[in-house]
Order: C-alpha cells, then structure tokens, then sequence
C-alpha cells in the first residue's frame, strides 16, 4: 500500500488538532437524582488508611452490603504522599471513584469541574444536613459555587508539642508554654540567645493557617481575592523575620516539610512542634527521652479559635450508581461510625452532639485522654483557616515569598503583596 | 522466490509504530498543542495562542529554573567527563580484588536515587554527620541545606558521584580498544604517563568523550530527583533551587494543575535540549574535521 505525501500530512495535521477538539467543551455536572433503590457496585477510595484501619473498612463495608442487600463496595485505598495528583489523574481519565476522601482544598476543584455531587441540592443527600455540625456540613462552600460538595467526616484539630527540658535550660518555666503569638515571640527569642542559637523554636515558616489564627483576613468579604497583605499580616511575617534572624526559627525552616520539621522536634533542635494524639506514640518509641520530657499545649492563636482540620466523603456526580455512593456516604459518615472510628484513631466525629459524648469529655489521667478532651473541647469553636480556594500552587506562591522575606531579600509588606498579586492571579484563571 | 506484498512492511512494523505513536508521538503532539491553550487539570482549556509563551518570558521562577538548569549543566558536565575517564584508567588494571572497585563504584548507579537523596540529606544536615565532623574539628557548621547555592552544589555532587560508576562502564568499554601498541610506541619515543594520557588515551577517546558530554549534559539540563530530594519539593529557599523540569511538574501538577503553561515550558526544555545535542554534534564534527 502506497501512502502519498498530501495523506500522510493530512493524517499528521489531524493527529495534531484532534487533542484541540476537546478544548472548550467543558464538563456538566450531571444532573440526576441520587434517589431511587439503593444497589450495584460502587467504589470508595480513602486516603492513607489501610495501612492501620483494614480490620475496620472491611467490616464498615460488610455492614453496608449486609444493610443493602444488591450492593457491592471495592475499597480502594492511596498513600499519603501525591494524593492530589492522583485524585487528578483520576478525574482527567474518568476514573474517579464513586466516593472519595477529600479535603476541602481539594473538593473545590472537583466541584469546580462538575465532578462533585453538590448534596444541598440533592433530595436524597440533603435530608441528612440535620445530623452534622453546621459549620462541618458547609467545610465545603466555596465562594462563587455555593453547596455542599462533601459529606463531613472525621474532624481534627493538633495540640502543639513542646520540649520541657529545653523551655528549662532556657530559663522558662516548663509549665507555662506561650498561648499567644505574642508570647510565642518573645519566648523563642529568650530560648535562641539562652542556647546561643542552637535551639529554635519553630521549625516552620508561617502558613496561611497562622495567618488565620494570627487575627488576619485572609480573603475579602465577597471571597473573590485573598486579603492576607494587610497591616496585621505584615506584623506576623515581620516578628517572624526577628525569629528567623535570631535564630529562633530553624534556619532549615525554608525548605522544611511536616517530617523534617517533625525529625527537627524529635532531635531536640527545635523546642515547639504541631503534630496529633498520634505523634505520642512516636515519641514513646523513637525519642524515650523527648516523651520524658513532653509538654502538650493548645495550638498558639490570638484569635481564641484554633485551627481545624475536616475530612469528607465526596459523591462522585459522574456515578452511574448515585443512590447507592449517597447512601454509603451518609453510613460511613453517620453518628455511630464516625464514634466507632474515633475509639480507633485520635480524630473527632462532625456528627451534631457527638462531642459531648463522656468519651470527649472526661479524663482518665493519661497523657492520651488529656489531648483528646483538651482538642474535643477547642473543636467546638475551632475555625478552618485554609480557605477552600487555597490551592497548593497557592501555597507554595505564599510560601516562596516568606522565604524572600524572611532572607531579606524583599521587605515582609512587598512580600505579602507580591504572595497575594500571585495568589489572585491563580484564583482568576481558576 | 515468493513476491513480497506492498503491505508486508508495514505490517511487521506496525507493532512498533503502534506503540510508538500511543507513547511518544501522541503525547509529544499533545503537549504541543496544549502549549497553546490555557488548559487546567480538570478544565479543558481554550486556544490562547502564544500567551503561554510571552507569560513565561515575565515569570522570574521561569529564569531562576533556566539559570539552575544551565548552572548543573556547567558544574556537572565537565566533572562527568573527566572523573569517570580518570577511574575506568585506575580500574581497568587487571590487579587482584580489582572486581571489587569495579563494582562499588558502580554501587550508586544501580541504587534507588530515593533512598541515596535521604542519605545524602542525613550525611548534609545541620546536626548531620558532615556538619558534625566539621564541628569536632572546630569550624562552624555549613548550611547545606539551608544555602540555595549550596544546595544546588550538594545536589550537583550527589549526581557527578551517581554518574561516576556508569560513565566510567562507557568509558572501560572504549579502553579496551585503544591499541596498545600506540602506548608502547610513545613510550618507546620517551612519553611520560602524563603524555602519553594525553596523545594517545584522549585523541583515541574523543568520540566517547563527546558521547558521555552529550548524555551528562541532556540529563543535568533534565535534572529533576535529586533536586528535589534535598531542595524538598518547594525548590529550595523561596524556589531559587528550582530548576525548569521541577517548575514542569510544579506548574502542571495537582487538581489546579495549569497544563497549558506546563506543556509550554516542557516544548521549551525539549528545544533547549535538541539545540544542546546539535551543538554538541557540531563541536564533534569540527574537530573531526580539523583532526
């Protein structure tokens, strides 16, 4: 067979504008209801938690079939690490699975792109609104495309983790750990030149959560660009700066991820370190003498309000077995499984009323109990400060340019300003 | 003897073209043509024309990437070229227990570069073993991992010492056939060993010198894992490590993913990449010619 130049090239051109015929096609969300009978096989994909929880998944699904007979649940389950990219990867292919576990950073975009099914407005999915927490059951609000686009699961909130002997040897009284940022500042600063430098305090450059817990306004009331370059952030990052050059924050701080900061606490080289109930354990095992030693603090805020952390279910819009996603979604996600699985794990039911449970609320003198009353009780005024719309290009704009500022290299304002002229950037092109 | 179909070719080579086309050809088009569109993850984009381009002349984290990436190319190309040479001269001596050398030097070829970037961070760390030594011997520790130039330098040496041992296999290879008797001649005419390394060992290995150039220098302008293993993912203090297939993944990665801008700095590196090969080839033909 002879293939002539004038086939050939028209065969390449198409190749080469076939991919553009799907530009500008854009993706409906479907519109169907999620009521109707309850059957067929779905897929659940969770995020890093079989490793530890495999006993309970399965049994969790097993309830389920046995509850809706003519249901089949696969549980897919993906490490920690790249999980975005992998919810994307499965988005673009059409793979997403029936009922995912997602963040409210991460549902935005899904729902953005049609993927998510918005609960408020599905009869079968908004029947439930009564039995989660207000505030959990709109995590998932995103300005410009009101709803629900998840169903709030498990809520978090870390203690913050301090080295008693260091506040000691720096002449602090190890029972006292700064409360507020003021007082944080002033103490890494007393910890720096005690040490000569050799223990920090912090070992992270601030977050947009800090920002929130600071007092700043993140995003303008009508939420279409972020605020976060006002006076108040320009005085967090510029007390952060005097740490940052006293030695206060770990001079590694810039280029720190939640493990190296936690191998930094670990080591001694820091004094303070977020973490969770979870990290105790760790310290039991890897560090005997840090665990000797460990004070547990509430997170530092001047707000009042700590900052919290939401998990959800989301119900893929695109499933061709919606009625059954929606059902296993709210049973996963209901009162007793959401107490079921707290008994298991360090984390907090967004079930209404769940909190005031005795398990939440008394103390049986362990270090354990302790952290679970003290955050069971801030999560009851606790805020989310990471704004839905906060994407992870987003967050590394913002951490790129407290970097800068923190080296000198631009003044904490024309930081901020060029983080939030970033930041806006990003949000206008969606 | 059977005559052979018009289509008999090209069916043997469909397979192949197949497979080609699906994993190379298509993605290549793709990436192209996405260049020129404003295309998210989730969000099929629209044709913007070359606005991706113009945008990238504007973005500095695009020109700190270009800088990085031509920065390894300077400090890791000549040192892949000589070190490994230097090391197949030692190690192609056929001297007892010389096996052993051979393959610990090759050691960190074959070992995941995972688990050599943690080590590396570990041995370059503040309270590390390096930063220790430096320590007991008085000095003050050095910012390894906390410098962007010494990050990139670290990052840099972590390459050259994995590249060592495969370099020197090529170049262990091309030694065994440089005559001997060329090195006996010169001897007989009184060259040194240094002399005669370099009339006789370095004319005969040119070819192979131009070759490992041109394979270093491809794959440091490519560099990606061990920057990112000990500049962490951010690309070091505020980015400035980052280099131009970091700013790829960065950019183009995740649900917010910014494909179009990605794909536009990817047909960047691939130009830059095939200029460099050109280059590279053309330094190769000159000489021949004036050889």
């Amino acid at each position: 067979m002879r293939i002539s130049r004038r086939t050939f090239a028209t065969a390449v051109v198409t190749a080469a504008l076939l991919p553009l015929t799907a530009c500008g096609s854009g993706n409906d969300s479907s519109s169907g209801d999620a009521s109707g009978k309850i059957q067929g096989d779905i897929t659940f994909q969770t995020w890093n938690l079989r490793a530890n929880f495999k006993p309970y998944f399965e049994s969790l699904i097993a309830d389920f079939e046995h509850q809706y007979p003519g249901t089949h649940v696969k549980w897919v389950d993906q490490p920690a690490e790249n999980y975005a990219d992998k919810i994307s990867a499965e988005a673009a292919g059409g793979t997403l699975p029936d009922v995912v576990n997602v963040s409210p950073d991460l549902a935005a975009p899904l729902a953005k792109a049609g993927l998510a099914l918005n609960l408020d407005k599905d009869k079968a999915a908004a029947k439930y609104q009564g039995e989660y927490l207000p505030g959990a059951w709109s995590s998932t609000d995103i300005p410009g495309l009101p709803g629900t686009w998840a169903f709030p699961w498990y809520l978090n909130t870390g203690p913050l983790f301090y080295n008693k002997a260091l506040f000691k040897k720096a002449g602090l009284n190890p029972d006292q750990p700064p409360k507020t940022y003021t007082e944080l500042f002033k103490d890494g600063l007393q910890i720096a030149e005690k040490t000569d430098g050799k223990v920090a305090t912090l070992s992270n450059v601030p977050a947009i959560e800090d920002f929130g817990r600071y007092g700043v306004q993140l995003m303008n009331k009508g939420g279409t660009g972020f605020a976060f370059n006002d006076a108040k952030g320009v005085e967090l990052l510029t007390k952060y700066k005097e740490l940052y050059d006293a030695k206060a924050l770990d001079p590694q701080a810039l280029t720190a991820t939640p493990e190296s900061a936690g191998q930094k606490f670990l080591t001694g080289a820091v004094a303070m370190n977020p973490g969770s109930a979870l990290d105790l354990k760790n310290f039991k095992t890897q560090a005997p003498s840090l665990y000797k030693n460990i004070g547990i603090t509430d997170q530092i805020t001047n707000t009042g309000h700590v900052n919290m952390y939401v998990m959800g279910l989301l119900v893929n819009s695109q499933s061709k077995q919606k009625p059954a996603a929606v059902a296993f979604a709210h049973f996963v996600t209901d009162a007793k499984n959401q107490m079921s699985f707290a008994k298991k794990v360090a984390i907090f039911p967004s079930t209404a009323g769940s909190l005031d449970n005795p398990y939440f609320t008394k103390e049986d003198g362990t270090d354990e109990t302790r952290v679970r009353v003290a955050a069971a009780k801030s999560l009851k005024t606790a805020v989310n400060y990471t704004p839905v719309l906060f994407s992870d290009q987003m967050k590394t704009a913002l951490q790129q340019e407290v970097a800068k500022a923190l080296q000198g290299k631009e003044s904490p304002k024309q930081a901020l300003d060029n983080a939030v002229k970033a930041c806006d950037q990003l949000l206008k092109q969606g | 003897m059977r005559r052979q179909l018009p289509t008999s070719p090209w069916l043997f080579a469909a397979p192949g073209l197949l497979v080609t086309a699906a994993f190379v050809l298509y993605p290549f088009v793709s990436t192209v043509v996405n260049s020129f569109t404003d295309r998210r993850t989730l969000i099929p984009g629209h044709f913007v024309g070359l606005a991706n381009y113009r945008e990238m002349l504007h973005d500095d984290m695009f020109w700190i990437a270009l800088r990085n990436s031509t920065l390894y190319i300077i400090g890791v190309v000549p040192a892949l070229v000589l070190l490994p040479l230097l090391l197949a001269l030692l190690v192609q001596k056929h001297i007892p227990g010389i096996a052993f050398f051979r393959s610990a030097f090759y050691t960190p070829v074959v070992a995941s570069i995972v688990v050599v970037g943690l080590i590396w961070v570990w041995l370059l760390d503040e309270r590390g073993l390096i930063n220790s030594l430096l320590e007991t011997l008085g000095a003050s520790p050095v910012g390894f991992l906390s410098d962007q130039w010494l990050i990139l330098l670290s990052a840099m040496a972590v390459t050259v010492w994995r590249g060592i041992g495969y370099y020197m296999i090529i170049y262990l290879a091309a030694l065994a056939n440089v005559p001997r008797e060329l090195h006996e001649a010169a001897a007989v005419d009184g060259a040194g060993a240094v002399r005669r390394f370099l009339t006789v060992t370095v004319p005969a290995l040119r070819s192979t010198m131009v070759l490992v150039a041109a394979l270093s220098a491809v794959s440091a302008f490519k560099v990606f894992s061990e920057v990112y293993l000990i500049a962490n993912p951010t690309g070091g203090p505020a980015g400035e490590d980052t280099t131009l297939v970091m700013l790829v993944q960065r950019t183009g990665t995740g649900l917010s993913g910014r494909v179009g801008y990605s794909s536009a700095i990817s047909v960047v590196v691939f130009v830059i990449t095939v200029v460099l090969m050109l280059l590279v080839m053309r330094a190769d033909r000159k000489d021949e010619a004036q050889a």
